[in-house]
């Protein structure tokens, strides 16, 4: 078979990415510009007007990366959810406007299921129990009869937004601020440890470091409490899903995964009961279009691919919606 | 002479958290359960965490005692090492006799445990982990409720409906053929216990957690 070609639009949140892959399993480009607010979270509404504005030089500068010419694309892919309204759909009239101009097909991509593909592409585990954790997502996943399936997730705000949130309520700001704070913590305070099953809840836990801040404790110290028992959280509820589904390979995704003390938490647990983890490289480990590309192309080649005018965004998809028809190894 | 203090025998069960043992006791045969020190967690979280789990699932347990839910009965609690002695249940997990247990038998079983549960329910305790692993059978035939790790004190009705949800589709994918007639005297007796209303609006939030896919059997 001759290769095929695919280009993803990633914009989800912050970032507006651009990916060129081809079958081969090559990242021929990955463009990744990032919204960065000038204080606070993010507004949805000001993210994509950012992303709006940058869209076409992103998509140019992709093209001349991956050193292919537009007519060599064979499907054009984008992130159809889960995300913030805006942001998506900015990126699918992106998509639409470039399949409809190239004659490409339209591939919907779901931002969960992109993380997870480019992390099995880029480290080559086969069967893993995966941690995907993120500024906006929590989530323990397996493929199981040819679907995600959710076997952990939070029950309220992602990991990444709780250490986010404190990182900014303790003037330091976003990650990974509170983890390089936690670093010259020396004393532990007991948090909140709130693992239910397989899920996890942060938000009594962000209340009640954020209150130790308010009474005096040394920010330092309430970082590393509040790290520590974040990752604590997500190591346990990784082992519990191993052991439910006895595999034997834990891949770690998401922005959350350049953590340097959650990969070394995860790699103690996994030895001690003689499993492997893979982890995300850095910059296929945020949010990027590379990943939206590759999942797109896997799509494409199970003929998956959708007219545009049912390519209405979907802010709220789950991961578990989607059928996996290209990997039968769950 | 008897030894004063527990002999350990056996390991019976290896689990993510605990190390389930048998253990002689003065000649009692009893089994001890205790949570596992975890590396990747600090001494101070660790501790923390183990002990207050056991508390809790002792907690559970006399609660269950109290409501004469079949539960093995605790007792020595040692929540320095996170450990729980309790009596140990003679028989065998309801999935290894599932298939050999004869037909009316069977049904009975389902009822009493349908019973079992709907009065755990009632008296607002979910078990978390319901599967066909954690009912035994014992000597006489009768269902007991072990491994309260996961359970809840709850008035929810999710919480009640992941239970029943995850027994069947623990039944589902270890005696199919079976799982029909089972739940259909589960329930039977579940409805007698927590009431017909209760029994309903169970099972449709049921059929809205199998909506949402989640809550896979093992692999």
């Amino acid at each position: 078979m001759s290769r095929v070609v695919c280009l993803g639009i990633e914009s989800t949140a912050h970032t507006f990415g651009v990916g060129v892959v081809d079958s081969e399993g090559r990242v021929l480009a990955n463009v990744n510009r990032t919204y960065k607010p000038a204080s606070g979270g993010i507004h949805p509404r000001e993210a994509s007007q950012h992303h709006a504005a940058v869209a076409a030089e992103v998509i140019r500068e992709a093209f001349r990366e991956a050193g292919v010419e537009p007519g060599d694309v064979d499907a054009v892919a984008f992130s159809i959810g889960p995300g913030m309204g805006p942001c998506l759909r900015t990126g699918a009239t992106a998509a639409r406007a470039l399949s409809l101009r190239l004659g490409k097909p339209l591939v919907a991509v779901n931002h969960a299921v992109a993380h997870v593909e480019i992390g099995k592409l880029t480290t080559g585990c086969r069967s893993p129990v995966v941690l995907y954790v993120a500024g906006g997502n929590t989530l323990v996943t397996s493929l199981v009869e040819g679907r995600y399936r959710v076997l952990g997730e939070t029950l309220d705000i992602a990991a990444g937004n709780c250490l986010d949130s404190f990182g900014i309520t303790a003037g330091v700001g976003p990650m990974p601020a509170a983890e390089k704070l936690a670093e010259k913590g020396e004393r532990i305070y007991e948090l909140p440890y709130r693992v239910k099953g397989m899920d996890v809840s942060f938000s009594g836990l962000l209340t009640a470091a954020e209150k130790l801040l308010s009474e005096g404790a040394k920010p330092e110290d309430v970082a590393l409490s509040l790290t520590e028992t974040v990752y604590s959280m997500l190591t346990e509820v990784s082992e519990r899903a191993l052991a439910y589904l006895s595999r034997e390979e834990l891949l770690l995704v998401g922005g959350l995964a350049r953590s340097k003390r959650l990969m070394q938490m995860l790699e103690i647990m996994c030895s001690d009961r003689g499993a492997r983890l893979f982890r995300v490289p850095d910059e296929y480990a945020g949010d990027n279009g590379a990943m939206i590309a590759w999942t797109g192309l896997l799509h494409y080649l199970a003929g998956d691919v959708i007219k545009p005018e049912e390519s209405r965004v979907r802010p709220r998809q789950r991961i578990d919606e989607v059928l996996i028809k290209w990997d039968n190894r769950g | 002479m008897e030894s004063l203090e527990p002999v350990e025998g056996q390991v019976v069960k290896l689990g993510a958290e605990a190390v389930i043992t048998a253990v002689n006791w003065s000649g009692y045969e009893l089994i001890l359960k205790r949570r596992v020190e975890k590396r990747y967690r600090r001494p101070e979280i660790d501790e923390a965490v183990r002990r207050s789990r056991t508390a809790h699932e002792a907690k559970v347990i006399t609660r269950l005692r109290e409501l004469k839910i079949p539960a093995p009965a605790i007792l020595f609690l040692d929540l320095s090492s996170s450990s729980i002695y309790m009596q140990r249940i003679k028989g065998q997990e309801l999935r290894s006799v599932l298939t050999t247990t004869p037909d009316e038998q069977l049904v009975n079983l389902a009822e009493n445990l349908g019973r079992i549960v709907g009065r755990m329910h009632k008296g607002g305790v979910a078990h978390g982990d319901l599967t066909l692993a954690n009912i035994i059978i014992d000597d006489r035939g009768r269902p007991w409720l072990v491994d309260f790790g996961l359970s809840v004190f709850t008035t929810e009705l999710e919480d009640m409906a992941v239970d029943i949800h995850l027994l069947d589709r623990s039944l589902e994918s270890t005696a199919p053929e079976k799982r029909e007639q089972f739940m259909r005297g589960f329930l039977r007796g579940y409805e007698e216990e927590a009431g017909r209303g209760e029994a309903r609006a169970m099972l449709s939030k049921i059929s809205e957690i199998r909506s949402r896919g989640r809550y896979v059997e093992r692999g």
